[in-house]
């Protein structure tokens, strides 16, 4: 008698040295809930998903917090994964709508009054001195007052140098939709860059020396 | 023209922020990342199923409209109570000095600068520092301190925000005494905390450090060094004015070769051993903690011996090797040195924390979760408002999770979020919460 077991193929890679597994191979050792699969999912694309996080929420913890979300949500839906080798796009897109659901409950928060936004802690490089952490500040500020949609797709185009296709895969929106997006954002930061008197010397160039 | 030479210039700008910002992101680092390793495979393994997709739908919607109805009626109630409750704006006056544009400080005399704020707070500038108030409003005070030495003292509120921005670095304070300088010519950062808790963020390997009363930091980024000490008892005044001399520049580092003395902070109340032994004559092992340098310590240790190491180091060292042997995966090692401090300097306050650090030791070793447990369990009863209550919380709600079911973490994830809800468990007490 022959047993199926649709969402749980049979796989060679326990013994594959697995940091030499594909993602096709990690991703299979997930659907059968195998330990090192997860880790190693976390080990490829935690890093990425972490420090996209950081820039699209501008906070640590919150970026923690998000990363947590993301990768149990990898673990639990990976029996649902059609295409084991796509497994990448699988966790960006898990990413995207963690991120997006995030923000727009931060936007709720803010509206209710119930939390104060968090303060932007870009910090980390010895190359920035105080003006340029004021700047981000102030930047960060602006990227706060973007929708949702708007704010991802201006960070993952403009920071993570995404590109439109990948853009519009990852957040399951159309190109189109993307270009839009883009240009609405940018023209919006521009708009706002340049009515904050705080940031007028940016605009003067004296800084940048343009 | 002039419109298109404006949107041009917004253009530039916005391309040199948004490069600078995403520069700005570093990478997590290898402990952040084992950590949310730690805490994803706990809950995996937890192996928590979902509700069926009709019965938990039908609930989200109940749960909205519900949340929607009440959300109204209390907005306007939270509003009107918020802006009852709002601050005032900060206000200032400053002694010995006055406030040039942009809010730079200039000194009148040489005996340094006193600024007083309206709700209690006090800055003092010693002679020749030169710091500014960037922004003080409602929410807080953002000063920087571009070089020199300044001294805080901030009044404790949950409504205002202080950040100090000193060199590279920045402190987030809520209500605390600390003294603060930033040398920039020897890249020496330096923070002497005098009470309360601060957070320095900057240019360090291990991220954010938290510090507490009696602590001392110096960071000198270029020899990379990142040095934590305690400072003895009455070693710093408690008052805040205006210092004469830059005092707190000299950083209080021990120096290499020196032992842990009685009348030393951590030592001040710790009972004498009913056999006195002498310490042996250790390299600082704090020191090289410090600095990365675990390795060294664990020679040290094959070198002199693990029995003579165990019964003759100082409080100190045995901390500092039992930090060493864990972060070298060698929890037996780092079990014994902890085992060592508890059993030879029981009532030092380093003997509570090392019930939570041998929990952490057992944890990484296989088969050691219950044990672990068992000490988070004896932390947490005895050390009430110590320094690891958070975190032992959080690990033995993993641990809980792991070991009998999310039914009997939950009231732990409940209890670590109203004492924590930004801790660094938060989010996997939501998690856990939410997943019930």
């Amino acid at each position: 008698m022959v047993t199926q077991h649709p969402h749980a193929p049979l796989s060679l890679v326990v013994t594959q040295d697995r940091r030499a597994a594909t993602d096709g191979d990690v991703a299979r050792g997930m659907m059968m809930g195998d330990e090192w699969a997860i880790a190693e999912t976390w080990r490829r694309f935690a890093p990425m998903v972490l420090r996209m996080a950081k820039r699209i929420l501008g906070s640590q913890s919150e970026a923690e917090d998000v990363g947590q979300e993301v990768f149990y949500r990898v673990f639990r839906k990976a029996k649902l994964l059609r295409e084991p080798d796509s497994l990448r796009s699988f966790v960006y897109a898990c990413a995207m709508r963690s991120l997006k659901t995030e923000l727009r409950r931060r936007k709720l928060r803010a509206w209710l009054h119930f939390d104060k936004p968090e303060v932007l802690a870009c910090l980390g490089s010895r190359t920035l001195d105080v003006e340029s952490r004021d700047l981000l500040r102030r930047f960060h500020g602006l990227l706060e007052r973007l929708n949702a949609r708007d704010r991802l797709v201006f960070v993952l185009r403009r920071m993570e140098s995404m590109t439109v296709e990948e853009v519009a895969a990852s957040m399951e929106i159309s190109e189109s939709t993307v270009k839009r997006s883009m240009t609405h954002a940018s023209n919006r930061l521009s708009h706002w860059i340049a009515a904050d008197p705080g940031l007028a010397g940016l605009l003067d160039g004296e800084r940048w020396g343009q | 023209m002039t419109k298109m030479s404006d949107e041009a210039k917004a253009s530039r700008a916005l391309a040199t922020l948004t490069e600078l910002y995403a520069e700005s992101v570093e990478a997590a680092t290898s402990a952040e990342l084992d950590r949310g390793l730690d805490a994803l495979l706990a809950r995996a393994a937890s192996g928590r199923t979902g509700r069926p997709g009709l019965v938990r739908w039908s609930l989200v919607g109940a749960t909205v409209a519900l949340s929607t109805l009440v959300a109204l009626q209390v907005t306007s109630v939270v509003q009107k109570r918020m802006r009852a409750l709002e601050p005032a704006t900060l206000a200032y006056s400053i002694d010995g000095g006055s406030v040039l544009e942009g809010g730079y400080l200039r000194e009148s005399g040489h005996a340094g600068i006193n600024v007083l704020f309206n709700e209690g707070s006090k800055l003092a500038l010693t002679p020749g520092t030169r710091g500014r108030l960037r922004t003080v409003d409602r929410e807080g005070a953002l000063v920087n301190i571009e070089h020199g030495t300044a001294s805080f003292q901030v009044t404790p509120s949950n409504s205002r925000r202080w950040l100090i921005d000193v060199g590279p670095f920045l402190v987030t304070v809520k209500g605390t005494v600390f003294t603060v300088s930033w040398d920039p010519l020897r890249e020496e950062f330096e923070l002497r905390l005098k009470q309360g808790h601060v957070v320095v963020s900057g240019p360090v390997s291990a991220g954010e450090i938290a510090l507490r009363t009696g602590q001392h930091l110096v960071v000198n980024l270029a020899t990379s060094a990142t040095v934590i000490t305690e400072d003895k008892p009455g070693q710093e005044s408690d008052s805040i004015a205006a210092p004469a001399q830059q005092s707190v520049a000299t950083p209080a580092v021990q120096p290499p070769g020196a032992i842990e003395k009685p009348g030393g902070r951590s030592h001040a109340a710790v009972s004498v051993p009913a056999r006195p032994t002498k310490a042996v004559d250790l390299l600082p092992w704090s020191d090289e903690l410090a600095r990365g340098h675990w390795d060294r310590i664990l020679e040290d240790v094959e070198r002199i011996g693990v029995e003579t190491t165990l019964s003759k180091a100082s409080s100190k060292d045995l901390f500092a090797l039992a930090d060493a042997a864990r972060y070298r995966r060698r929890p037996d090692l780092a079990r014994a040195a902890l085992l060592a401090e508890r059993q030879r300097f029981p009532d030092s306050p380093r003997s509570l924390d090392a019930l939570y650090l041998l929990g952490r030791a057992e944890e990484s070793r296989e088969g050691g979760a219950v044990q672990a447990l068992g000490w988070y369990d004896q932390y947490l009863a005895r050390a009430l408002g110590g320094p690891f209550v958070g975190e032992a919380l959080g690990r033995k709600m993993i641990l809980t999770d792991k070991l009998q079911g999310s039914a009997q973490a939950r009231p732990i994830a409940e209890d670590y979020l109203r004492r924590f809800p930004k801790g660094s468990y938060a989010g996997s007490a939501r998690a856990l919460i939410r997943v019930q």
